[in-house]
């Protein structure tokens, strides 16, 4: 309505103006020249510019923007405020030159700008809004190329007449427009990303960091163009007063991109070295929603220390933010030091072969056995594998026999990576050095005379010895208590007599070695006493283990029952080559190493 | 489909549609724009704010749920724990670095964990228990401490406002 009134009201003095010089003169040129003579005429005649340059802009709004959304209007009111009050700052700085054709310039600057901020807006606007439609990509397209047409033409007409006549205010422009041109491109390049990832169904998850690195380099462009004009300026004409507050907020979004780019390529970095892929069988089981997208979770996913998961976009995201876990604040570069991969690792492993762990580890941390110890795991492949199938389930009998129970277990194909194979072997995936060595050398009755004599004495070497071995029995303890847990963690979740009196045998094994013979008996109580759980068709499976899928299934005595869960274990069965594979290779290094 | 941050306020849309908790209903202004919400919070029962229907605005960054939203009651309220101006002031919507009561542990901060459901419940809580260590609003803060039939008497008086009454 005001506007309405504005443009009529100019019009009618505009013609009023016109009209009355005309009856005074009644000639075009003197008419012309009365006005430009006469102040209020022109007063007259640059409000109606004004007006003009105030429609021709609601004109391009509604061609380009449609109607503005109540955020963009008050957005851009609050730069038009800034960017009128630098203005006229600059008005100041340039008072020498002040003229008609100056406030002009300026004032299609600004018009300018209002349109590039109000760009900038839209296509922030596509973030959030599910519905983009056609004309909206046709808009945003046709006036990025007007803007950036514009904008160039400027600076190149501003550049010429700085070459040819000198530094004048042109060189405001040409940096003003300059900088518009970089608005108008990382807008651009804002809306090509946002277009691409609207095409694809799924959240396209490498944008937030191409958003990352556009918005470093269009910010180092600009603090460098802003860096620039700064100095040409105080070198050639006095302190441009008017660009100090854009060029500290270009400076701040500068140093704020940077130090994205810093957390953010440190928090990929944490993440491809520190925290496990989560397998898919963790992702199946049970509640798989990212908790940061409230998307469900197939594939690309994390596991923290604290056995969160995550989508690695998310996690990324959000560690730029802040290094914890967003489900429950642990710290997540806190454990990084001692050995935060393996952490995560172990009970993804343990649990279904809970049974499985206990013997080496009471073995382990006291040092007695040495390495081929008289007792379970290196005989055992042996037995497996060789010709003299009767006692096949040393150690696969337990966990063959506790299987079937935690066959609910989420996790059960996650063993491969981590399940550990004959304890010798099996910590060091987690630390660093080999580690049958620490039995040898931890086990005065079992060294060598040279070691024994190196742990004597006081010279250096010795005293180091000593150390080494102190830090190996250290590292086993540490073990030792790891496993317990995870021994707990499997005795807590089956609860089956069954399992039970699977696993007294093996506490048995652990303080004294147990012939192989023992445990066969146990296995044989388990088959008498659960002969309708699968057991005992899989201590038949166990006796042969190179037996494939379907051989198993051709076993006579696998009921119907028993044959589905055959399959179940299929995984397992290959699992189960696979480590008495490593079982007999294992065994015969430490053998050698003897 | 589009950003992370629209599909998730999506995603939650539909879970508070399909799951309404009790006394709450919210959902976006306009569907065409997802970052700015409406919800309408019954007064929690027992309390003086009983029976009351308040209406409040949360408004969505545009990287949440990696930041928190802001919510603002567009009804008067009169409670410890919002402004005068009608911003809410719970630990769950500040950020972890921002603590403009000192008071609060990173614990009880946002976290992407957070939801609009869980700060709606948050605020419902809230109502009926305000918490006068952290006085948004110090004159109902001191009236809920000294003064509490006056305080429910103001209180009487927003949930008839409120109402249309």
């Amino acid at each position: 309505m005001r506007g309405w009134l504005l443009s009529i009201g100019s019009v009618v003095l505009t013609s009023l103006v016109i009209g009355n010089a005309y009856f005074q003169k009644q000639q075009f040129y003197p008419s012309v020249v009365y006005i430009t003579k006469s102040n209020p005429s022109l007063a007259v005649l640059y409000l109606q510019a004004f007006v003009f340059v105030l429609l021709l802009g609601q004109l391009s709004r509604k061609v380009f923007f449609g109607q503005l959304r109540p955020a963009e209007t008050e957005h851009l009111i609050e730069r038009s405020w800034y960017a009128v009050t630098e203005t006229c700052l600059a008005f100041t700085v340039f008072r020498d030159n002040f003229s008609p054709l100056f406030v002009a310039q300026f004032t299609m600057l600004l018009f300018l700008k209002c349109f590039h901020w109000l760009s900038e807006d839209r296509v922030e606007y596509m973030e959030r809004s599910p519905v983009i439609s056609f004309l909206f990509h046709i808009r945003v397209i046709c006036l990025l190329t007007l803007l950036g047409t514009l904008d160039s033409l400027l600076v190149h007409k501003a550049y010429h007449s700085v070459i040819n006549s000198g530094a004048s205010t042109q060189l405001v422009f040409g940096f003003e427009y300059a900088i518009l041109l970089t608005i108008v491109v990382a807008v651009f390049m804002k809306y090509v990303l946002h277009t691409i990832d609207l095409q694809s169904v799924n959240p396209w998850e490498n944008k937030a960091v191409y958003i990352l690195y556009s918005e470093l380099v269009m910010g180092f462009i600009k603090s460098f163009l802003y860096i620039t004009f700064m100095v040409i300026m105080i070198r050639v004409h006095t302190f441009p007063l008017f660009a100090i507050r854009p060029m500290y907020l270009t400076l701040r979004s500068f140093k704020k991109s940077v130090s994205d780019v810093i957390m953010s390529r440190r928090a990929i970095l944490n993440m491809n070295t520190l925290y496990p892929d989560a397998t898919p069988e963790e992702l199946a089981s049970g509640d798989n929603v990212c908790i940061i997208c409230r998307e469900e979770m197939m594939t690309n996913a994390k596991k923290l220390p604290c056995n969160h998961i995550f989508h690695i976009s998310c996690l990324r995201s959000w560690f730029q933010r802040q290094q914890t876990c967003p489900t429950c604040r642990m710290d997540v570069l806190q454990p990084q030091q001692p050995r935060p991969p393996a952490m995560p690792a172990m009970p993804q492993g343990i649990p279904p072969h809970g049974a499985h762990m206990p013997p080496p580890f009471p073995m382990f941390p006291m040092g007695f056995p040495p390495v081929p110890p008289p007792g379970v795991p290196p005989g055992a492949p042996q037995q497996g594998l060789g010709p003299t199938p009767p006692q096949p389930p040393t150690t696969q009998g337990p966990s063959s026999s506790t299987t079937p129970q935690p066959s609910s277990n989420p996790i059960p194909g996650t063993l491969p990576p981590f399940f550990p194979p004959p304890f010798p072997m099996f910590p060091s995936p987690m630390f660093g050095f080999p580690f049958p060595r620490p039995p040898s050398s931890g086990n005065t009755s079992s060294a060598t005379m040279e070691e024994l004599r190196a742990m004597e004495g006081e010279e250096r070497e010795n005293v180091e010895a000593r150390i080494a071995v102190l830090r190996n029995i250290h590292s086993l303890l540490d073990t030792a208590i790891t496993q317990l847990n995870q021994y707990s963690q499997a005795v807590a979740a089956t609860q089956t007599p069954t399992f039970m009196s699977g696993l007294e045998p093996q506490a048995g094994t652990s303080t004294a070695p147990i012939s192989t013979s023992q445990d066969q008996n146990t296995d044989e109580n388990i088959v008498s006493s659960t002969a309708d759980v699968p057991g005992p068709s899989w201590a038949v499976v166990d006796e042969d283990v190179a037996t494939t899928d379907g051989e198993t299934r051709s076993i006579p005595e696998a009921s119907t029952g028993v044959e589905t869960l055959a399959e179940d274990y299929a995984s397992h069965n290959d699992l189960r080559q696979r480590r008495i594979e490593r079982f007999s290779s294992q065994p015969n290094d430490n053998q050698d190493e003897e | 489909m589009a950003g992370a941050a629209l599909k998730r306020l999506m995603a939650e849309y539909r879970q508070l549609t399909l799951n309404p908790p009790e006394g709450i209903i919210a959902g976006p202004v306009n569907e065409e724009n997802f970052f700015e919400w409406e919800a309408l919070i019954m007064g929690p029962e027992g309390t003086p704010f009983e029976d009351g229907v308040f209406t409040a605005k949360i408004v969505f960054p545009s990287d949440y749920p990696l930041s928190p939203p802001k919510m603002k009651f567009v009804s008067d309220m009169f409670h410890p724990n919002v402004y005068p101006d009608g911003r809410v002031c719970i630990s769950i919507l500040h950020a972890p670095g921002d603590d403009p009561m000192g008071y609060e542990t990173s614990a009880e901060r946002w976290s992407p964990v957070q939801s609009v459901e869980k700060i709606l419940l948050s605020v419902v809580s809230m109502l009926a228990e305000p918490n006068d260590e952290s006085g948004a609003n110090v004159d109902a803060s001191k009236l809920w401490r000294d003064n509490r039939e006056e305080f429910n008497k103001i209180a009487k008086t927003l949930v008839r406002k409120s109402l249309n009454l």
